[in-house]
């Protein structure tokens, strides 16, 4: 009997922990390990309501992983160590696809590729790698089909345009003289300086407020740090247009005069959101996502008029901008199946699942009845849940409302689901019903409903059937990532050198940065890069 | 053979230590010959491509790296004299102080800065030194200057900002050895000189510091071997596009030009310069220091 009773226990024990184990195995979800190229600051740890629905939906769970400082740094790291996570969101292709780190997903998406068929549409083909390799690697990022309706342009503070009499607000001129007649009337805002035009240049922040700015004042849509000739798709590095050089000659001239911030090269960028959101800097010349979160406190602080309107302000009447250029499906980044995947099927088949109608509309407006309603057959956001979305900086944090939409396969804006709804919450009914009631007066003070209708139409512009030139991969070519590397650092340096300089010493410094550029192999980079270029437009079949 | 029996037990002891030391430090010695290939991941070691001296070739040539090769040495120089020497001096100095609470007192203070990561640090300074910084603030109101000085936009002030900085955050903490070395010097030598009629300073110029001289010796060798790893942290966080000139030190440029771009061979050849001249660094200083003292050699 004494032996019997510690045996029986064990047994228990036994019996009982296999019982838990084979519940636990029925009840535990896929956990798939994914790197993100993006950092998600709002990242829950896959516990948020909508994490939770997509979990119930797929059985998977996804573990995150991001780049702690920079991207490439990570990158090389990672096939270095040749050991590779389930997925891989990167933002070029060509050192993964060299170290053979992904799996080839044609198979897979003519077996259980329907939602993804469904979704890429005429652009599956633009998945392929090259001619050469016409193995699909990634499912592409960003939204397929895309309208635009949203613009960022060139930002004044809606206190500006209304204290001058909406004056008129089309070249960097216009912009200047209001400047300069506003911080004349009010020297301080709030009790500290006002500030005329502010910078952003840390890191490849620079890229985004400092040089594609000016690409954009002088015509060009975005293609990263080259400029392509619509009729002869010939690419040359931006910075060497010889109109860019006036605009770069403009914020001199701005510096010189006191209307550029003194801290525009040397601010972090929590100075600069801070400095935005103390409502004393009049313009910027951004893109929105960068300055979004600064807006967001500003309204959350009750400053409309301190928030920003959009304006298509070019260098002079000769240029026309191009913001509402419709880029075609690009397909450089994304997210691909790595060779180490435990299990590459159900990885697959989650994917596939993000891209079907139930997840984009999961993704996009939330869980029914939680985040968003359907009335008559129409999906409607409550005006209570609609504040919070805009206003509150913890809603997608709390709610998981958007949380996985970038980078996964995604629709565009604008298009419709069988239901006759947008995929995506973003029409331009939503884009007017965020605007503040001070943002109205000002839009309709210049007769307009919507910022985009200021700018240069989409009818208007020339199609950009080479997509976006920022999405082109690298090559995997020693000689040419040095000399871009050493290119770059060469503007990062030159660049905020002749804007701060004093006006006659401009052109100098202008023209060092112009034969260092040269110096440091431009010809190779440009060579090389066009060559790039001629492929990709032969693989999707623009020229022969 | 009969001591090493006896010594059979101290031997085991070490045992695990040597292996460790054989395979975490010299095993990896192994990767120095990626410098000599065009190395890439995914090939076996046989499959790769051989280049000889090629990447060493391209170092030199490159007047990139000469730069960031003097704005390293500039730096650590300068952190070196300012961060070796008054650290001894504010041990000397607190070591004078009698009254024990507030020297505790002190030395906490002083040593806390340590602990702050150089991330908060460069932010802290980056709104102290701004154009609406406490320190512009003084200076104007003092009429020292009539517009707000921008710190971090000249390139000439970034050594001495990067070192007084470093300073600030190190002084005390670096000073704790030194302080400890100071309390292990005899009681009787100071009674002694001060009957032989040495005041303050004669007791610390003559007492204190051939008392610590031997530390004084060690730590000086081990900073210099370690001069041209100076890391790029602080120059990383405090530098911008403006000061790149002066900002960029020799770890950056193995960041950017090697590991960023998949430059492995590269990167690994900088890595051997720089064990190259740490290894001569090491030589000299202490083949100087035991020219001066015998006591301070330790290799």
């Amino acid at each position: 009997m004494k032996r019997i009773i510690p045996l029986s226990l064990c047994l228990l024990l036994i019996v009982g922990l296999i019982g838990t184990n084979v519940l636990a195995a029925e009840n535990d979800p896929l956990v798939l390990t994914m790197f993100s190229g993006d950092i998600n600051p709002d990242d829950t740890g896959f516990e948020d309501p909508i994490a939770k629905k997509i979990t119930e939906a797929t059985g998977v769970k996804l573990k995150m992983e991001y780049p702690v400082g920079e991207y490439e740094q990570k990158v090389t790291l990672m096939i270095a160590s040749g050991e590779y996570p389930d997925l891989i969101f990167h933002k070029n292709a060509g050192p993964f696809v060299e170290a053979g780190a992904f799996i080839d997903l044609t198979p897979y998406i003519e077996e259980y590729g329907e939602n993804i068929k469904d979704l890429y549409g005429p652009y599956l083909n633009r998945l392929r790698y090259s001619i050469d390799d016409p193995s699909i690697y990634f499912l592409g990022s960003f939204g397929v089909g895309s309208k635009t309706w949203d613009v960022s342009g060139v930002q004044l503070q809606h206190a500006v345009a209304k204290e001058l009499g909406y004056p008129k607000m089309e070249t960097v001129q216009d912009l200047e003289e209001a400047l300069k007649a506003y911080i004349e009337k009010y020297p301080t805002i709030n009790g500290q300086p006002t500030i005329g035009l502010s910078l952003l240049a840390d890191d490849w922040r620079f890229l985004i407020t400092v040089t594609n700015q000016a690409v954009f004042a002088t015509g060009g849509p975005d293609d990263g740090e080259w400029y392509i000739d619509p009729e002869t798709y010939e690419a040359v590095l931006h910075h060497t247009r010889p109109e860019e050089r006036e605009y770069f000659r403009w914020l001199n001239h701005m510096n010189d005069i006191g209307l550029l911030d003194p801290e525009s090269f040397i601010q972090k960028y929590d100075q600069y959101l801070a400095k935005i959101a103390s409502g004393r800097v009049l313009a910027l010349t951004d893109a929105r996502w960068q300055y979004e979160q600064a807006e967001q406190a500003l309204r959350q602080a009750g400053m409309f008029e301190r928030t920003y309107g959009s304006y298509p302000i070019v260098l002079n009447e000769n240029f026309r901008r191009a913001d509402l250029q419709d880029p075609g499906y690009s397909a450089g980044w994304g997210i691909g199946i790595t060779v180490d995947c435990k299990d590459p099927v159900a990885a697959f088949k989650f994917l596939d699942w993000m891209a079907s109608d139930e997840a984009q509309i999961l993704n996009n407006w939330g869980i029914e009845g939680v985040n968003y309603e359907v009335i008559d057959g129409k999906r409607v956001i409550p005006p209570e849940e609609m504040n919070r979305r805009l206003n509150d900086p913890t809603y997608r944090k709390t709610t998981g409302v958007g949380l996985y939409v970038y980078p996964f396969p995604q629709r565009g804006d604008g298009l419709l689901d069988p239901t006759g709804n947008t995929y995506t919450i973003t029409t331009p009914d939503y884009i007017k019903d965020r605007y503040s009631d001070v943002e109205r007066e000002v839009l309709s003070a210049y007769g307009v409903e919507m910022w985009m209708e200021l700018f240069p139409q989409q009818e208007e512009l020339p199609i950009k059937t080479w997509g976006a030139a920022w999405q082109i991969p690298t090559p995997e070519d020693p000689k040419y990532q040095m000399a871009w590397q050493r290119i770059q650092d060469i503007i990062k340096r030159r660049i905020p050198e002749a804007i701060l300089a004093s006006p006659e010493q401009f052109d100098a410094i202008y023209d060092k940065m112009l034969a260092e550029i040269d110096d440091a192999g431009l010809a190779y980079v440009e060579e090389k890069f066009n060559e790039l270029l001629q492929n990709r437009l032969k693989h999707w079949g623009i020229v022969e | 053979m009969r001591k090493l029996y006896n010594q059979r037990y101290l031997i085991l002891m070490s045992l695990p230590f040597v292996i460790w030391v054989i395979l975490f430090k010299y095993v990896p010695i192994w990767g120095w010959t990626m410098a000599f290939q065009e190395y890439k991941p995914h090939r076996t070691f046989f499959e790769q491509h051989w280049v000889g001296l090629a990447h060493f070739r391209t170092l030199f040539q490159d007047p990139m790296f000469y730069e960031v090769m003097r704005n390293t040495l500039a730096m650590s120089f300068l952190s070196l004299l300012c961060g070796y020497t008054l650290p001894i001096i504010f041990a000397l100095l607190l070591n004078e102080l009698r009254d024990g609470l507030f020297k505790r007192f002190v030395q906490t203070v002083s040593y806390l800065p340590h602990f702050v990561s150089w991330v908060i640090v460069a932010g802290m300074f980056s709104r102290l030194l701004g154009v609406g910084g406490a320190v512009n603030e003084v200076l104007m109101s003092l009429g020292i200057v009539d517009k707000p000085v921008l710190f971090f936009a000249k390139g000439e002030y970034f050594w001495a900002l990067v070192t007084s900085i470093d300073v600030w955050k190190e002084i005390g903490w670096n000073s704790i050895i030194f302080l400890a070395a100071i309390m292990a010097v005899d009681e009787d030598l100071y009674d002694a000189a001060a009957v032989d009629g040495a005041g303050r300073f004669r007791r610390m110029w003559h007492v204190t510091l051939p008392g610590i001289s031997t530390v004084i010796a060690i730590m000086l060798i081990m900073s210099i071997g370690n001069l041209i790893n100076i890391g790029f942290e602080k120059q990383f966080l405090l530098g911008n596009n403006l000061v790149k000139e002066y900002s960029e030190v020799i770890d950056l440029y193995v960041l950017n030009y090697g590991i960023k771009i998949g430059r492995y061979s590269y990167g690994t050849a900088i890595g051997i310069f720089k064990s190259v001249i740490s290894i001569i660094l090491l030589f000299t200083a202490n083949r100087v220091i035991q020219r001066f003292n015998v006591e301070g050699r330790v290799l």
